[in-house]
């Protein structure tokens, strides 16, 4: 929970604002490795996510809308990501959160990548070069930095599950944050974006 | 004495001090609260000089003549050798002056160099004769910063202030007001306000602090008062270290300090706000122009803090890694730890006062934000009582066209009533019964007076 220092006992403490949880908390019939859900995401990637319907017409990464089947956590994290990084604070409310946190703090990883005088095409070698090494750590890992709130799968066969879908996440994050970075059609990254990459959310980075 | 000349109104806040006249909408003059003074030697020094600062040492009360003479006898000497103000500033830039603030978190620091201030302030700017004039001087109601339930002004500045309008400058009559109190009197202005009640929650933010004072009928609930470290100098803060985070050509403190005036308003939703400019780019992100002396000029792009900087106030974990808790939760428990009878009243008229309360939307945000929190109490007390419904609450909060200089603007409303000159303590009253007189006035335009 996060503290509010003052007057600890008032009742006021209850709404001391915070940063922006996962609207997916209340999905019915998670798949959970160790407390992550794998939720379904709209991806054509390859792995063991499940597949939500491709976006509508008339509909963009830029204006979807929680509302919307095709809506996913990637979405999620992409609009989330700009306010969520001001924060040190974040009370973990159950497995998609930390679908959440993920997201968040690999784009901050892959926002490093893109230089400011990069375009598109460089940019996308950087990210991709990134969301497709396998090398990463996942929960359980000794290199992995969020241990403490993040439980490991319980076998080699979760663990791999896991592993291949967090690829998915990262590969099909890369791409759309290419679309966010690079969406004003100039083939410069927005500064806008880059601006984040000196802040990190609860502190701390993949 | 001419019977007509208007009152001098004076609100000398920690960044800003007011200067004008009773009956007017807007002070005469408005600059820094800072003095320059010649940095050594010579005996006119600032806080290095040898005299001991009347805080310490008040005259009265060694024995009348002590170290209490002041300015008057010397007046035309070294003394003059100061600046005030934005000359003050100026001064300081240049070799052989200090620049000095004698106020800090709204209380006189500095009683040397506070009476010079006032000597310009009255002879230099205003050009007035004190001894045609009352005068009506501000004080803050609290003393600390920090949330901290602060003592009330101490008595003995009063009397430092008195000594000083009295004995050094010879003035009329003098009346010192709570610039809460004028805050509230200030908001009779806007149209929300029906009945001209001196009940109310102000919320005074300026540079350096953030007050919030409840008021019943026109006393200042001084147990319940608090502060929050978050005003206009940590918004430019702020600002700046975004400017710095996009390597904007111009990230000065001024400059900071121009986009925070210019372009910054509270959003009801920094997650939506953001993709407001990811949608309407071309209304919502703006281009500063800075242009230099040397006639030279860059552009500054403005962006996100247009909508970030006030959020601190909402959302303090986004500045600040110790201090956490948003205004509206300081305001209701401002509210909840006041006596029962008057929160009906506190809640129905907060008041805004200040520099920092200028934000577009801040009133509406602030008001929604302080509703929820009443409505989440009601409602929780109804479960709890198994379903007896509660007439609810109203909360309404005020903001007015004179909000930017509220207690300076109360001060001059309740400066030029019929009655202003019968409150105030009169020289001829001093002369009989010294500075103690100051501790008590009452209550201008409280009950009973127009
Ligand atoms: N339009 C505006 N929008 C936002 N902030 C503003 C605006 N105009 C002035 N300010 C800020 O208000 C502050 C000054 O306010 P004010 O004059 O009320 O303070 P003060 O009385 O000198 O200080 P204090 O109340 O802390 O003793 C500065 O930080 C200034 O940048
Ligand atoms: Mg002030």
């Amino acid at each position: 929970m996060p503290v509010c220092h003052l007057e600890p006992l008032n009742p006021s403490e209850a709404n001391c604002r915070q940063a922006y949880h996962s609207v997916f908390l209340d999905e019915p019939n998670q798949h959970l490795i160790g407390n992550f859900a794998l939720l379904p995401l709209r991806t054509r990637t390859r792995g063991p996510a499940l597949q939500l319907p491709p976006l509508p017409a008339g509909v963009t990464e830029l204006t979807i809308d929680a509302s919307s089947e095709s809506y996913d956590p990637l979405d999620e994290v992409l609009q989330l990501f700009r306010a969520n990084t001001f924060f040190r604070n974040f009370e973990i409310k159950g497995p998609a959160d930390r679908v959440l946190i993920y997201g968040i703090l690999y784009v901050s990883e892959l926002i490093t990548k893109i230089k400011p005088n990069m375009g598109r095409r460089d940019a996308e070698k950087a990210v991709m070069n990134s969301a497709l090494d396998t090398n990463f750590a996942i929960p359980g890992d000794a290199g992995f930095p969020l241990n403490q709130a993040f439980e490991p799968p319980k076998d080699r066969n979760e663990a791999e599950v896991l592993r291949q879908y967090v690829g998915q996440m990262r590969q099909e994050l890369a791409q759309r944050l290419l679309n966010r970075v690079y969406a004003d059609g100039s083939n410069a990254p927005s500064k806008w974006w880059l601006s984040f990459t000196k802040r990190k959310f609860m502190g701390k980075a993949l | 004495m001419a019977p007509q000349t208007p009152a001098v109104v004076m609100d000398n806040g920690t960044g800003y001090t007011k200067l004008g006249f009773a009956g007017n909408d807007s002070p005469s003059f408005v600059f820094p609260t800072a003095i320059a003074t010649k940095s050594q030697g010579g005996g006119g020094g600032g806080s290095g000089s040898g005299r001991p600062a009347v805080a310490n040492k008040p005259s009265f009360l060694t024995g009348g003549a002590g170290p209490g003479s002041h300015l008057s006898g010397k007046r035309g000497t070294e003394d003059l050798d100061f600046f005030i103000g934005d000359e003050a500033l100026a001064a300081s830039a240049g070799p052989g002056y200090g620049l000095h603030y004698p106020i800090r978190h709204g209380q006189i620091e500095n009683w040397d160099d506070m009476e010079r201030f006032w000597s310009n302030s009255i002879f230099k700017y205003l050009r007035v004769e004190p001894e045609d004039h009352y005068f009506l001087l501000t004080e803050p109601a609290s003393q600390y910063h920090l949330n901290y339930s602060a003592p009330l002004n101490p008595p003995e500045n009063r009397e430092n202030t008195a000594e000083i309008f009295f004995e050094s400058f010879n003035c009329a009559g003098l009346y010192i007001a709570v610039q809460a109190v004028l805050a509230l009197a200030a908001s009779w202005t806007s149209s929300k306000v029906q009945d001209r009640s001196l009940t109310g929650t102000v919320i005074d933010s300026g540079e350096g602090v953030t007050h919030v004072i409840p008021v019943a009928e026109g006393y200042v609930i001084g147990s319940s008062i608090k502060s929050i470290p978050i005003a206009g100098r940590d918004i430019t803060y702020f600002v700046q270290s975004l400017l710095r985070d996009r390597g904007e050509p111009d990230s000065s403190l001024k400059t900071a300090e121009r986009i925070k005036e210019e372009y910054c308003y509270v959003c009801p939703d920094v997650v939506k706000e953001f993709s407001r400019f990811d949608m309407e780019p071309a209304e919502r992100f703006k281009q500063h122009t800075v242009t230099y002396p040397n006639g030279k000029s860059v552009t500054v792009d403005v962006g996100y803090e247009r909508f970030l900087a006030p959020e601190i106030f909402f959302n303090p974990e986004i500045y600040s890694s110790d201090f956490l808790t948003p205004l509206p939760n300081i305001v209701d428990m401002t509210i909840q730890q006041s006596p029962i009878d008057v929160r009906r009243g506190l809640y129905k008229n907060i008041v805004l006062s200040g520099g920092s309360t200028l934000y577009r939307q801040f009133g509406r945000r602030l008001q929604r934000d302080i509703k929820h929190l009443v409505d989440e109490r009601i409602a929780a007390s109804e479960r709890r009582s198994g379903g007896a419904k509660s007439g609810g609450l109203e909360v309404q909060v005020i903001e007015h066209k004179r909000q930017r200089h509220g207690p300076w603007f109360g001060g001059s409303l309740l400066g030029q009533t019929p009655e202003f000159r019968s409150y105030c303590h009169t020289k001829a009253e001093y002369d009989e019964y010294g500075p103690s007189i100051v501790r008590r006035f009452a209550l201008l335009g409280g009950p009973g007076s127009t």
